[in-house]
């Protein structure tokens, strides 16, 4: 109910700051300036024409169909280097056809999230060639990358995991689960990739959210290997270690740049970077149980009815499930409430510095 | 040494639309509606061209009160040179090809 509560508020809170920022304005015209304004660097003139062009665009439906065209250019601009994106798409093809093979023989429960993970990856990357060649990358954004694309592989690997070690708490017949942890999966790391304009303090905002991501996965470590936890307590809905640095993270860099957007946006990019490496530590801790008990009359029923082989599978399963919806979706929806609130105060706590005389 | 790649239907209406009054200045949701084409299939088509020299793109000098400059465009001299070759040799296939060549208009995601 809090979780649905805070989903509210971000898309009523998001809805009328768009508002205010473009007074006047309707939905595609708001649409076609944020997809013109992520047009490669090469191209802005383009975006300024669709963006021009949108004024005498009458009508509800063809606002929203020139709307449509141009999210499309800007999400797939036409490419300088044709031969690039044509070997980027054939290659994530093959790639996912490949994967998708394997685990059709390996694990026939993971076929669905590997075509799924396949097929928008390779969607993410063919969009990235398009814009080749790109601008070269600094030092945090690249370790950032580089940590997220770990975290990414450590997090299909602990599903992998799962489907070899426990097959029966991998099976997904709605498919449901398959579908929405390749999106989670995929999502973090098109958007660490990928991250938000930050501006002039992109670097420091940068070097925050990855330091505060290593720092909570440390603790995250340290916890899952000291702590004999239940399956059952296992959510990942809201966890104090993410808030706590996503908390952190937003407060100081709001702080310091006297941005509330840049300082939620570091928060987010947090929890971004360390929410898939912590879905992998956890699994992995929930592999590694050496007992697994059914506590709760609730879960005691259910198992008994519920075909599972036997208890691992079934609190594995359930666990599973949970975490990909608490804690990959809603866990990030009060993530970023966090880090909104938190970069909404610290930037007004510092007061702005008195201007220089020249004199 | 750059391959000449065959334009796509879109692109040779495109060409098309431009040739056929070649001095004026046109602008994008001007071409979309003569063409019926979205304006993520037209923006692609204009922006390839461009890039290949075949298009030349201004900013309205003009602009009417209230309203952002347009961004216009009209055919180059090798543009219009591409525009005569490529109906040229769209003709004789369109011959050999019967009726069913007319259908070739389809929507298709394909470039310049």
């Amino acid at each position: 109910m809090v979780l649905i509560l805070t989903l509210v508020i971000l898309v009523v809170g998001g809805l009328v700051l768009a508002r205010r920022g473009m007074p006047g304005s309707d939905a595609p015209q708001r649409i076609v300036a944020v997809a013109a304004s992520h047009l490669p660097p090469g191209r802005t003139d383009w975006g300024r024409a669709m963006t021009a062009e949108l004024i005498q665009v009458t009508g509800r439906i063809p606002r929203w169909r020139f709307a449509a065209g141009v999210v499309r250019v800007s999400l797939f601009p036409p490419a300088r280097h044709r031969g690039v994106v044509v070997a980027v798409a054939l290659s994530a093809v093959l790639v996912t056809a490949a994967a998708t093979a394997v685990a059709a023989i390996e694990a026939p429960s993971l076929a669905v999230f590997a075509v799924t993970l396949g097929v928008l990856l390779g969607v993410y990357a063919t969009a990235v060639a398009c814009r080749w060649p790109a601008q070269p990358l600094i030092l945090p954004r690249l370790l950032a990358a580089t940590v997220a694309l770990a975290g990414a592989s450590a997090a299909a690997t602990a599903a992998v995991r799962i489907a070899i070690i426990r097959p029966a708490a991998a099976t997904d017949p709605t498919h449901l689960f398959s579908i929405l942890l390749a999106i989670a999966i995929a999502g973090y790391l098109a958007c660490v990739l990928t991250p938000p304009a930050l501006g002039e303090h992109a670097s420091q905002a940068m070097w925050w959210a990855l330091g505060g991501a290593l720092a909570s996965t440390v603790v995250w470590v340290v916890v899952a290997v000291t702590v004999q936890f239940n399956p059952e307590q296992i959510t990942g809905y809201f966890s104090p270690v993410s808030a706590a640095a996503v908390l952190v993270v937003s407060a100081c860099v709001a702080a310091s740049t006297r941005s509330m957007p840049t300082g939620a946006k570091a928060g987010v990019l947090t929890a971004l970077i360390a929410a898939p490496i912590h879905f992998a530590i956890d699994m992995s801790a929930l592999l590694q149980l050496h007992r697994y008990v059914l506590t709760n009359q609730f879960d005691v029923t259910k198992f008994a009815h519920s075909g599972y082989p036997n208890v691992a599978s079934y609190l594995i399963s359930d666990t599973l499930g949970g975490y990909i919806i608490g804690g990959l979706f809603f866990g990030l929806v009060a993530l970023t409430a966090v880090s909104l609130v938190a970069g909404a105060v610290a930037s007004r706590l510092r007061p702005a510095a008195p201007e220089r005389s020249t004199a | 040494m750059t391959r000449t790649r065959r334009p796509s239907p879109r692109t040779l209406a495109v060409l098309q639309a431009l040739a056929d009054d070649h001095e004026r200045w046109r602008y994008g949701y001007e071409l979309c509606t003569q063409l019926d084409m979205q304006a993520g299939s037209m923006y692609p088509i204009l922006i390839r061209l461009a890039d290949r020299g075949l298009l030349e793109a201004a900013w309205e000098d003009d602009p009417v009160p209230g309203r952002p400059a347009r961004h216009l465009y009209r055919l180059t001299g090798a543009g219009r040179a591409f525009a005569a070759a490529a109906a040229k040799n769209e003709a004789p296939a369109r011959q050999a090809h019967g009726p069913a060549a007319s259908s070739a208009h389809q929507p298709r995601w394909e470039g310049a």
